[in-house]
């Protein structure tokens, strides 16, 4: 029974086909959003889903000259561990369906899976493109992840544990938004990295480098890494929700939380110039990392003084 | 210092090598030399600073004359100044090179050799630049006895292996990317990020227009060089039209050239506007893309309501032009001035004040004064390196002697500094616009116009949004011109973009080549392109009568 309940929360609920759908949903939400911002109409909400189907009933073109199994094993792969993500995180304001001491550090390594894989498929393409792209994925996977994670331990040092399940529970009575901000404004651009969405979308930048390090990817490929991409998106819009405002709570309510985010994160793509890939790790070195080590010296000191 | 002490004084620098010198207009000097003189007598010009090389004009004088001529125009205010060289009329005649004092010749020197055949020594870099890669050797598409069933084509030439060009890698812009709305084709070698090197190739949209004037009569001409740039259209056809104009000896009635000059100054706030969102979506801006974009409708809609088109305004008559203006339309352009305005102070204060879009234009792409001096720069590009040249002001034409326009320099050169200039340029141009509108002077708005023009030649100049237009007429006294040359100032600004890229990051590569707004359709006018395996040809006739079925039959 317990394999049967394992493998139906992983295909259908809350991971699997209700995770995918749910991430395309907040895909649309984004796009429309910064059409709006943009004075543009945007996309109909079916949209995400359109596109998907779309490129999975389109050809798959490998080019000559690359491995194989790379080629078709790494969409996959970025794909699952996407998914595996979001059996650990508080998805749709429901607790995480497995928890285990140290889920938080795991859940962060499958979430950086994705960006890997991506940038080692640029490494595996024969195209200058996907190369320049991948370079700077990986280049720009250094840049934010460091601070990223300092800023989502800080509520886990503050509740004292590394199960999602107990910061999240901690977080309802503690809306660490307040206790921690600057935190919570590292974890909101960190995120806004990790997508690859602008101003951080220099690894894509269709203006210098086509698509970056998908280039070369079509048809199902390039569909699995969408997908892999709207799951992400869920899975850290959910984690920075839950730890920085008021944990998981109502579901209705952590959906409006969710979205707020996501208008936040709108907002920011529309009013801001993409960075080129050494202002964007000059920044994050130079402000990111060092306020989200400031922040975490501040908790320590002050966890040590009030004990 | 006026025009006539201008080409004294050109005419005393040039003495030593002068082998005769005439004056075909008030404002031009023609000074016959001989080809082995050219590099000193270019020597000469530019260290007494001279003006600047305008236009190199490569013609075939026919069978009879036996001989090719090489026209170099140098332009100072309204003054030009024009060295001739005679070349025998056989396969490879030679002519030495003046790209190492004028850079920017580099580009002209590649045009006068495969159109016409004139083998260029000591020219940096002599491939092709406008002809097809599959371009039989040795057939010159500007020749007098040039026939379509030359340009048959061979075998392709192998092209060389696209990625390591010996241990450099390159990044390929291009012809097919999404950073170019139109196709031309850009060779970056890089390292990790940086630029070290860069090549271009353009002519994938090459039409074969010069030549195409040269069958078509004078009117037909007016239609067809419109459809040179979409973007600025009017630009060609005034220019154009100023120039026969000046042949035919015809006077345009002043409305008329205030009309001309009101469209221009609608075009250029539609053609700034255009390229605003365009340098901004290349920056990764798209909102500001697409808020220039919905704004630039505006003007759009007035083009349309004064002349009955958005694009090819087709306004310009030989001898005046075709709508007037009256009281319904006065009062729109007012309107549409007001918002327009209001949004283009809103724009230039977004291109001076935003914190993330000037990391990526402030201090990118800085060109000083010497440097805009010595790559030829022009339009916009030149003065936002504090280069004052403006035909409208050096050299009036049509209605700037009676509405003039001020003239905006920025000293900085770097790339905040062309958006500030564009966008300073269009509120002046919105002043122009509505002292025009204001002021209309009465009368006609067309002449008659002769079918026939007398023989001779003209240089005509005409201030583009992008910079100075140069067109060089040249009639037999027929009903269709000699020959017809046209610089368009894309073609002199590429080599600002390509010295001033190497050294700076990839993704300032767009932002550069943005940054001066290039129009490739412009570059492209001369060829006609066919492969072995196309279907067929059709002649002129052929294809008219295509177009009439096809379309006839929609209807």
């Amino acid at each position: 029974m317990t394999t049967f309940t394992a493998l139906l929360s992983l295909m259908f609920f809350p991971a699997g086909i209700t995770l995918i759908l749910s991430g395309m949903l907040y895909e649309w939400a984004d796009r429309k959003l910064v059409a709006r911002f943009q004075n543009r109409v945007g996309p109909r909400w079916f949209q995400p889903l359109a596109d998907t189907i779309k490129l999975l009933t389109k050809e798959e073109i490998k080019p000559q000259g690359l491995n194989s199994l790379l080629f078709y094993g790494l969409p996959v792969v970025a794909l699952t561990g996407a998914l595996t993500a979001a059996l650990y995180a508080p998805i749709l304001g429901l607790a995480p369906v497995y928890s285990f001491p140290g889920d938080l550090i795991v859940t962060l390594y499958l979430l950086s899976l994705l960006t890997m894989c991506t940038g080692l498929a640029g490494w595996n393409g024969s195209s200058r493109f996907s190369l320049i792209g991948a370079t700077r994925s990986l280049t720009q996977l250094f840049a934010y992840e460091a601070p990223f994670l300092l800023a989502l331990l800080g509520p886990a040092m503050a509740a004292n544990s590394w199960v999602i399940k107990d910061v999240s529970a901690y977080a309802e009575s503690h809306w660490m938004v307040f206790t921690q901000p600057v935190g919570f404004v590292i974890a909101l651009i960190g995120l806004m990295g990790k997508l690859e969405l602008p101003p951080f979308d220099a690894p894509e930048a269709e203006t210098e480098i086509v698509a970056g390090a998908l280039t070369e990817y079509s048809g199902r490929g390039l569909a699995l890494f969408h997908i892999g991409k709207s799951v992400e998106l869920v899975v850290a819009v959910s984690l920075v929700t839950a730890f920085y405002l008021g944990g998981i709570g109502n579901p209705l309510l952590f959906l409006v939380k969710t979205l707020m985010i996501v208008f936040l994160m709108a907002m920011l793509q529309a009013m801001l110039t993409r960075l080129r890939i050494d202002q964007t790790v000059g920044m994050w070195w130079r402000f990111g990392a060092l306020l989200a080590l400031l922040q975490i010296l501040v908790l320590v000191l002050l966890k040590g003084w009030l004990a | 210092m006026t025009t006539d002490t201008d080409l004294q004084r050109a005419g005393e620098i040039l003495a030593p090598f002068a082998k005769g010198t005439n004056n075909p207009e008030t404002n031009r000097l023609d000074v016959q030399i001989a080809a082995s003189d050219l590099p000193n007598a270019v020597s000469a010009l530019t260290d007494a600073s001279w003006g600047f090389l305008s236009a190199i004009t490569g013609m075939d004088l026919g069978a009879e004359a036996n001989e090719l001529e090489a026209l170099y125009h140098f332009c100072e205010g309204a003054a030009v100044t024009t060295l001739r060289v005679h070349l025998p009329r056989v396969d490879c005649p030679e002519i030495p090179s003046i790209s190492d004092k004028i850079p920017v010749a580099s580009f002209f020197e590649r045009e006068l050799g495969e159109m016409l055949g004139v083998k260029v020594v000591g020219t940096p870099d002599p491939s092709r630049l406008f002809l097809p890669d599959d371009w039989p050797a040795g057939v010159y598409p500007l020749r007098q006895d040039f026939k379509l069933e030359q340009a048959a084509s061979v075998e392709p030439e192998k092209t060389p292996e696209p990625g390591k060009v010996g241990n450099k890698f390159i990044i390929p812009i291009g012809p097919q990317h999404p950073a170019l709305k139109e196709p031309g084709h850009f060779e970056f070698a890089v390292d990790g990020e940086i630029i070290t090197g860069a090549r271009m190739r353009l002519g994938y949209v090459h039409r074969g227009i010069e030549k195409a004037t040269e069958e078509r009569n004078w009117i037909q001409n007016l239609y067809l060089l419109e459809r040179i740039c979409g973007i600025c259209s009017h630009t060609h056809t005034s220019a154009y039209s100023q120039g026969v104009e000046q042949l035919a000896q015809v006077e345009v009635p002043q409305r008329a050239l205030a009309i001309r000059e009101l469209v221009a100054g609608l075009e250029r706030i539609h053609s700034h506007l255009l390229w605003l969102g365009i340098s901004a979506h290349e920056a990764g801006f798209d909102t500001l893309f697409m808020y220039s974009w919905r704004d630039r409708e505006t003007v759009m809609n007035l083009l349309e309501e004064i002349t009955g088109n958005r694009v090819n305004y087709s306004i310009c008559l030989l001898g005046g032009v075709k709508q007037d203006i009256n009281a319904e339309h006065s009062a729109s352009i007012h309107k549409a001035l007001d918002y327009l305005e209001e949004r283009i102070r809103y724009y230039l204060h977004i291109v001076t004040s935003d914190t993330s879009f000037l990391q990526r234009t402030r201090g990118i792409g800085t060109m000083s004064l010497e440097e805009a001096k010595r790559f030829g720069a022009l339009g916009p590009t030149a003065r936002a390196s504090g280069l004052k040249r403006d035909v409208r002001l050096d050299a009036p034409y049509g209605a700037y002697k009676r509405y003039p326009v001020s003239i905006i320099t920025d000293e900085r050169g770097d790339l905040e500094a062309r958006f500030a200039v564009r966008m300073k340029e269009l509120l002046v141009t919105c002043f122009t616009i509505r002292t025009i509108v204001d002021n209309m002077p009465a009368g006609e708005i067309a002449t008659r116009f002769p079918r026939k023009i007398p023989a001779g030649e003209t240089v005509s100049r005409v201030e583009a949004p992008r910079g100075e237009v140069f067109y060089y007429i040249k009639s037999g006294g027929g009903e269709s011109p000699v020959r017809l040359k046209i610089r368009t100032p894309s073609l002199c600004n590429w080599t600002s973009v390509l010295n001033k890229a190497v050294g700076h990051q990839l993704a300032d590569v767009p932002m550069l080549i943005a940054g001066m707004d290039p129009c490739f359709s412009c570059n492209d006018r001369m060829v006609t392109v066919r492969r072995k395996n196309d279907s067929h040809t059709m002649t002129w006739s052929e294809l008219r009568e295509y177009g009439i079925k096809k379309y006839g039959q929609g209807r």
